[in-house]
């Protein structure tokens, strides 16, 4: 079977408290549901969620959505270091992906959703990112930003396509829903483009815009 | 009324309302005062062959009622076209059955697509009722004889998926096809271009339009998805039978015809062998008449001494 694993990588820093992560811990059973019960879908790809703040963390190991019942929840606390997130997330893909291959699965590019509500605040953060973007499973990664996050570091960790929420008229928690609904529409749009015997390849569907976001131009920075 | 005479009905005259569907290719709304109605529009009219839905819509009115009456048990076939200022930018069709959706943890419904009786049940869609063998084998004689009629009316199917085809235990084994704007007649360009579903292409098709034998080799797909419920099984590879499903007549006769769709191109089973094979009737070899002798030619009949004269090119 070919595999694409999609990893949603969430800020849980203090300043996500309040409706920022209620948007993300409500919105993931429809992202669950939309998955799991489509087995097509389910078949061709395996989900993880990894929280981070001053440190990161692996909430939901690797997994086919169809297999789980509960998820655990995403909670406020700490700073914001992107460091941690990078280098958790790099060795999450390298243990699934050989995982995944000794299970008999060829596995697709790893594809990252990135969410951070600010700027990094920890030192080295860049010496993660390029190990992790330099890795030889090196993961697409679309980066997401709200709030306080900077545009500029936004559209560095992105190495596929960057959106920052800067429309003041969608508050922060419907942007957070827009979020969510465009990951669960790039899973199951990829998913059905890729065959189980690999044939063909596949197309990473992923949406040009999001509304309640602009969409930042890699090329220009 | 468009749906009784296939008139084309103005966009203008309806109110969409509930989006319920979203693919590729277009949308699916309910119509406020149309229950049991659906419209399907295109996000791209300008690609539409309006043409081609005319000939799918005409298919229809053709039928005699008893006939059109069993198409529209069967299908979402295309009631009429709808257009605005000229353009065609959708069609109405039928809702699919009640009977043929599924009811999913949070209350939303959901279509009871074939990918649910291609693989053990999952906790996730645990309320889609799993058939037992002999309903299994029910459902995929359904199908290739769905797939039958639709050839008979010289209709080519192209995409057959895990997708586009319904299915329902109740009240009896059936199943009803999705997308038939997809379905083109034999000769004629289709609606839009269609692409096959992952999974789901015929290998050793020739690149082009989708055939006839495309749509067996799908059909071989088909059948021995259901009875092995394997999403991912193909001619050519091992049947897993699902235990119960066939009895030895029928399973040696499935077999057969599974193994000779790994063929060439334009040499798959036809729709009317896997009915043969699936009803479980013998078969009587016929041997092949000899071609009569050719007689001998005496060429010197042919090949006298030949007097060429001359031709004047001037008057």
């Amino acid at each position: 079977m070919q595999i694409l694993p999609f990893y949603l990588v969430c800020d849980e820093s203090g300043s996500m408290n309040g409706d920022p992560l209620n948007s993300i811990n409500s919105a993931l059973p429809e992202l669950h549901k939309e998955i799991s019960t489509n087995p097509t879908v389910a078949d061709k790809t395996r989900f993880a969620l990894i929280g981070f703040s001053d440190t990161a963390t692996v909430l939901q190991p690797l997994v086919d959505l169809s297999d789980i019942d509960s998820l655990p929840a995403l909670a406020a606390g700490g700073l914001t270091a992107y460091g941690e997130a990078f280098r958790t997330l790099l060795r999450s893909i390298e243990t699934d992906v050989e995982a995944l291959k000794a299970q008999g699965h060829e596995v697709y590019r790893p594809v990252v959703f990135f969410l951070s509500d600010g700027g990094p605040t920890d030192e080295g953060w860049m010496d993660a990112h390029k190990d992790l973007t330099e890795a030889r499973y090196r993961p697409n990664i679309i980066a997401f930003g709200i709030g306080e996050a900077d545009r500029h570091t936004i559209g560095h960790v992105a190495n596929f396509r960057a959106f920052m929420q800067e429309d003041t008229s969608v508050s922060p928690a419907a942007a957070l829903r827009e979020f969510a609904a465009s990951l669960t529409r790039s899973i199951v749009r990829s998913a059905n483009s890729i065959a189980a015997d690999g044939g063909g390849g596949f197309n990473l569907a992923v949406d040009d815009t999001v509304p309640g976001f602009t969409t930042v131009s890699l090329d220009k920075l | 009324m468009t749906i009784d005479d296939g008139a084309d009905v103005p966009l203008g005259g309806l109110h969409p309302d509930r989006k319920i569907g979203d693919g590729g290719q277009g949308e699916v709304h309910t119509l406020t005062g149309l229950p049991g109605v659906l419209y399907k529009s295109y996000r791209e009219p300008r690609q539409v062959v309006g043409g081609a839905l005319t000939d799918l819509v005409a298919v229809r009115q053709a039928l005699a009622a008893p006939d059109r009456a069993v198409l529209d048990t069967a299908t979402a076939w295309p009631l009429c076209r709808v257009t605005d200022r000229g353009q065609v930018t959708g069609f109405l069709m039928y809702e699919a059955p009640a009977s043929m959706t599924w009811t999913a943890g949070d209350g939303s419904t959901r279509l009871t697509e074939l990918q649910y009786l291609l693989r053990p049940a999952k906790a996730a869609w645990k309320a889609v009722e799993q058939p037992a063998p002999t309903q299994r084998y029910v459902l995929a004689v359904a199908l290739v004889e769905l797939l039958d009629r639709l050839h008979a009316m010289g209709l080519i199917l192209g995409d057959l998926s895990q997708a586009n085809v319904l299915w329902t235990l109740r009240p009896a084994p059936a199943v009803f096809l999705l997308d038939c704007d997809g379905l083109r007649l034999a000769g004629r360009p289709p609606v839009l271009a269609q692409a096959d579903t992952p999974d789901w292409q015929d290998p050793k098709a020739p690149p082009g339009q989708a055939s006839v034998d495309g749509d067996r080799y799908k059909a071989a797909l088909a059948v021995g998805r259901i009875l092995c419920q394997d999403a991912y099984v193909r001619p050519g590879s091992h049947l897993d039978l699902v235990p119960g499903v066939l009895d030895d007549r029928r399973e040696h006769a499935v077999r057969r015809l599974h193994e000779e769709a790994d063929g060439a191109h334009g040499t798959r089973p036809h729709l009317g062998q896997w009915r043969i094979a699936l009803a479980g009737r013998e078969t009587i070899r016929l041997a092949a008449a000899e071609p009569a002798p050719r007689p001998q030619i005496d060429p010197a009949k042919f090949d006298g001494v030949r007097r060429r004269g001359n031709i004047s090119l001037r008057d």
